[in-house]
């Protein structure tokens, strides 16, 4: 993975919107490739690849009121090659330009790593019982929640929950207590968010009155994001 | 403490007043309001249902805005009151990100029993979290905290903190007011710490 392809990253993105028509689940199976037969001529694109789409997810994430899929599949691949550079790096020596430039990129994958899960976390912890439940929902091929972050959720919810009851709530009369419900914090879905198609898409339905719009590749709109969530999940169009 | 001026519902929020007006990063635990607040709870809800049966019985109207009234102001003082834990929950978990897992001593007689468990609890299971990551490689979530501008910061020493050695295994003096270039990624925490200052 060279520096100029991570520098410019985000003005290849701007170019050449038409990469992100491939689907997650095509750029997942063609990661795995990558990883499994160790081709030192496909690797560099397949690491480029997956830094792509978590960068894109880390975006996706900061600005979507709602938790989204996880991505622990790419995060572990990355992950692995983080390590993988680390260990390459050792015989290089520390005076060298390369050296100082690779580790500065290896600092920005990590950020963006460490950033994105970060951010997962603080929406786990500020909805965690609306999470919870809206996870209990969904089938186990599409959970929101990587096994770590439910289990996370789940200590979450508990501790919490332990903490009010010793401090306050059971002190209170009974018939007052049994309201964790009332409780749950939920995130405003119809907040406006910034949006950039990556393809085409007609006829999104925007606003009350059924007014459609026809998005075009590369175009940007302010839009509620619940009525494009499922484009952002299709990775049709992502948040700027 | 005069009756003739309070209302219901003062003390609730009051406490949530203090809370905000506070300059420190968290401040005592309001054992006094707390109990205040909860007492005030049960009292009313006393009254209430003593009259809610007399209202049954009776089918006295009158009764039924004082009811309602005092409802209100029990459902207040409950919101206030967790407002005021949850705000509380919040500068504790700040606190775990900024300091790691141990309570800082000058921090510690402001909490109450049951919020230092909540942090122990909570440090527990992020740092459980943090280990599992990325299938068992485990990322530490709180370095990191900034985007990274370049490799390599000045810092100055705040205090004497003795030796330090970095990764690659040299041993660099922090000595008070000394100044050094180190590699930023390992000099986060220590900056956090206070111990160095980033000097630009």
């Amino acid at each position: 993975m060279s520096t100029r392809e991570i520098m410019s990253d985000s003005e290849n993105v701007e170019q050449a919107p038409n990469e992100h028509e491939l689907s997650t689940e095509a750029d997942l199976a063609r990661a795995y490739e990558g990883d499994d037969d160790d081709d030192e001529d496909a690797e560099p694109i397949t690491a480029q690849k997956v830094l792509e789409i978590l960068e894109t997810a880390w975006t996706n994430e900061m600005f979507a009121p709602e938790l989204l899929q996880h991505q622990s599949d790419m995060l572990e691949l990355m992950m692995s090659q983080v390590a993988h550079m680390e260990e390459q790096m050792k015989d290089l020596d520390k005076n060298d330009f390369r050296y100082v430039v690779h580790q500065m990129e290896l600092e920005r994958i990590r950020y963006i790593m460490a950033s994105y899960l970060r951010c997962r976390l603080q929406k786990i912890e500020a909805f965690t019982q609306y999470i919870i439940n809206q996870d209990a929902t969904y089938d186990a091929a599409d959970k929101r929640l990587s096994p770590e972050e439910a289990k996370y959720a789940q200590e979450f919810a508990t501790n919490v929950d332990e903490y009010f009851s010793k401090v306050a709530t059971r002190y209170m009369p009974n018939q007052q207590r049994g309201e964790a419900e009332q409780r749950i914090v939920a995130p405003n879905l119809m907040s406006h968010v910034f949006l950039k198609a990556n393809v085409a898409v007609s006829g999104v339905i925007v606003g009350v009155d059924d007014e459609e719009v026809d998005l075009t590749p590369g175009s940007q709109h302010i839009i509620p994001y619940q009525l494009v969530a499922d484009l952002i999940q299709k990775n049709q169009a992502k948040l700027i | 403490m005069s009756r003739s001026n309070r209302m219901f519902g003062d003390n609730a929020f009051n406490l949530l007043k203090d809370l905000q007006r506070s300059s420190q990063t968290i401040p005592a635990f309001d054992d006094d309001g707390v109990r205040q607040v909860l007492e005030e709870i049960k009292a009313i809800f006393e009254e209430n249902v003593a009259q809610a049966s007399n209202y049954n019985s009776s089918a006295d109207r009158s009764l039924w805005p004082l009811l309602n009234y005092r409802h209100a102001a029990l459902q207040r003082n409950k919101r206030c009151l967790l407002a005021y834990l949850y705000e509380r929950m919040q500068r504790i978990k700040a606190m775990r990100w900024e300091f790691g897992p141990i309570i800082p001593n000058d921090i510690k007689p402001a909490l109450c029993e049951p919020e230092v468990q909540f942090f122990n609890n909570y440090s527990k299971s992020l740092a459980a979290y943090m280990r599992s990551v990325g299938d068992g490689q485990g990322i530490d979530l709180t370095g990191n905290l900034r985007p990274p501008k370049s490799l390599y910061i000045e810092v100055r020493c705040v205090e004497n903190y003795g030796k330090f050695e970095l990764d690659d295994g040299e041993v660099v003096h922090l000595r008070k007011n000394s100044q050094h270039y180190l590699p930023r990624a390992q000099v986060e925490p220590l900056v956090r710490q206070g111990i160095l200052q980033h000097i630009t």
